[in-house]
């Protein structure tokens, strides 16, 4: 069975998903020694080549699959740090369902262009008997008094989140049942907000997949297997430096207090992706190295 | 060698327990597989069923009138007529075939007390909001609504005959033992915990198991991030003809001890006797 890992870029006006998809990319190929591909539209293609990384991504990527730029209404606030920078943009990730038709391996990791893979945990998990899994926590960095209710379930009286920033899957009917639910799920978004009492206004891979996941198993939690959680930053936090496999953070107590934190051969969920793009050129000179 | 329930009810002007009795008996048979479907209503007055179509589904009516609300159960060893008993609160209902754990429990147990239960998400219950008795006091966290007992067992003769006498003399028995924190009334959850610690048969009696699981849909215990006083003010009872329940989001498999009486209606009703009859054809 072939097996590799699968990233989206699709770049909007304001950020440049393409640049985390590379760096991405590249520190998943170094600690897991997997192919990875990656999946992305012509326009964010254009922009790779006028902005001279196409060549990098390239070379990284063992395919390079060209889809449709999904069409979204999703506007979202991202942070730069705590102190309130940061813009309004549109969020492009309404195609994520169609991994199971696009992507080229029969076991596939698919994850997000601001996951950065800094050890070989995840080698852990291509043999496992399960079909499908996915992280059901979420880990802050700093730990749980960051972390909200809603964190771990998608409304006060609903099920538990899981978290699609990191999804191991093998292509078969089953899994292709999953993405089609997950599909149906956001065209009806709407109407599984009202099922489901969560906050419709803004379209969320993790309430589409949890929600999935939920009918799949019988509309009960399953006790399957999981990808282990998703350790995160926040966006209000800032991605500083970077030296092999090593991410230093500032961390925000969310009263514009700042702490130096550093990251070592752990796998993490930068948020703030704005310091992920601003960083792009001293990752990829450092891993060049 | 008989198994049977036994559900003890004693109807309060506000609640139609015998109604209750009734539908968690008809989802007994149609849940439960032959030899462990048997169930046996004690009532202290059987008028109050005789306008149900299917009363067949109690295998035994007991008329008894000795006790008032809930103390009638403290002689369920005396009124049961089975060898092996399970007795329940009547606010229940069965979703599924549950005989393998009645089976562990005729084979290894003489008395045996439910000692956790679970959320409608099927966490288990940690919230002590309902049971700063048991806390304060250090008593075992039992609950009454599944207990099962051997009728000629000498342990559970002890137990009942102890308990009998803390459900007859509650403020004697809550000035000596339930000092820290007296309940308004001994219940009989209190009684029990209360029996067990002074007989010190808690290990004995309510050793940890991952069965029977019993879905308690008290407000405050659902783990919400807000308190609630109704569980059927935030989620929604979605009963299906086919007799599956389903409470927000989640399928229930377990049995469901849905505290608020009124759930029960006649369309509930119609519902499991329709399935009872068709599985009675």
């Amino acid at each position: 069975m072939n097996k590799g890992v699968v990233i989206f870029a699709h770049n909007n006006r304001t950020l440049d998903y393409g640049r985390m998809a590379i760096l991405s990319g590249i520190l998943a190929k170094k600690n897991l020694d997997v192919p990875v591909s990656l999946i992305t539209d012509p326009f964010t293609v254009d922009w790779m080549k006028e902005d001279g990384i196409f060549e990098d991504a390239s070379k990284i990527f063992d395919k390079i699959i060209i889809s449709v730029q999904p069409d979204t209404k999703n506007i979202r606030k991202i942070h730069d740090g705590a102190s309130g920078d940061g813009a309004h943009c549109q969020f492009l990730n309404s195609n994520r369902s169609n991994v199971w038709d696009l992507t080229p391996y029969e076991r596939t990791l698919l994850i997000d262009s601001d996951y950065f893979i800094l050890s070989d945990n995840l080698n852990n998990y291509w043999n496992v008997d399960c079909d499908l899994m996915i992280s059901k926590k979420y880990n802050d960095i700093i730990g749980e008094e960051r972390t909200g209710y809603l964190d771990k379930r998608i409304s006060d009286t609903g099920i538990e989140m899981l978290w699609a920033t990191t999804v191991m899957f093998t292509k078969n009917e089953y899994t292709q049942t999953f993405f089609n639910l997950v599909d149906h799920i956001r065209e009806n978004y709407e109407r599984y907000g009202d099922i489901y009492r969560y906050d419709y206004r803004v379209y969320r891979n993790d309430i589409a997949f949890s929600i999935a996941n939920h009918i799949m198993n019988g509309f009960q939690e399953s006790d399957d297997y999981s990808l282990p959680p998703v350790l995160s930053t926040i966006d209000k936090d800032m991605l500083h430096d970077y030296d092999k496999n090593k991410l230093t953070f500032l961390i925000t107590d969310l009263k514009n207090n700042y702490a130096a934190a550093t990251i070592q051969n752990k796998d993490v969920h930068v948020m703030n992706k704005l310091s992920i793009v601003r960083n792009y050129k001293k990752i990829l000179k450092m891993e060049a190295q | 060698m008989s198994f049977g329930y036994l559900i003890v009810v004693s109807d309060k002007d506000d609640t139609n327990y015998a109604r209750l009795a009734y539908a968690l008996a008809l989802s007994i048979k149609n849940t439960q597989k032959e030899g462990f479907d048997k169930v046996a209503l004690v009532i202290d007055d059987p008028e109050r069923i005789k306008q149900y179509t299917s009363t067949w589904v109690f295998d035994e009516i007991i008329t008894w009138d000795k006790e008032k609300h809930w103390d009638g159960r403290s002689w369920m060893d005396v009124l049961t007529p089975w060898d092996y008993t399970v007795c329940l609160d009547a606010d229940m209902l069965f979703l599924r075939d549950y005989s393998h754990w009645v089976q562990y429990f005729i084979d290894n147990c003489e008395l045996y007390i439910a000692n956790k239960s679970f959320t409608y998400r099927d966490e288990v219950v940690t919230d002590y909001t309902y049971r700063k008795t048991f806390v304060e006091n250090e008593l075992p966290n039992l609950y009454s609504f599944y207990t099962f007992f051997v009728k000629d067992s000498l342990l559970a003769k002890e137990f009942f005959n102890l308990n009998r006498k803390i459900v007859k003399n509650p403020i004697e028995f809550s000035n000596n033992f339930l000092q820290n924190y007296k309940p308004k009334v001994v219940g009989t959850d209190e009684s029990f915990a209360l029996s067990a610690k002074i007989l010190d048969v808690t290990d004995e009696i309510a050793y940890p198991l991952e069965f029977p699981k019993v879905v308690h849909m008290k407000g405050m215990i659902q783990n919400w991030p807000y308190p609630a006083d109704k569980v059927s003010d935030h989620v929604g009872f979605y009963f299906s003809t086919k007799g599956e329940l389903k409470i927000g989001n989640y399928q229930q498999n377990n049995i469901v001890h849905y505290v608020e009486k009124d759930l029960i209606t006649l369309e509930t009703i119609n519902i499991l006797e329709e399935i009872a009859w068709k599985k009675n054809v």
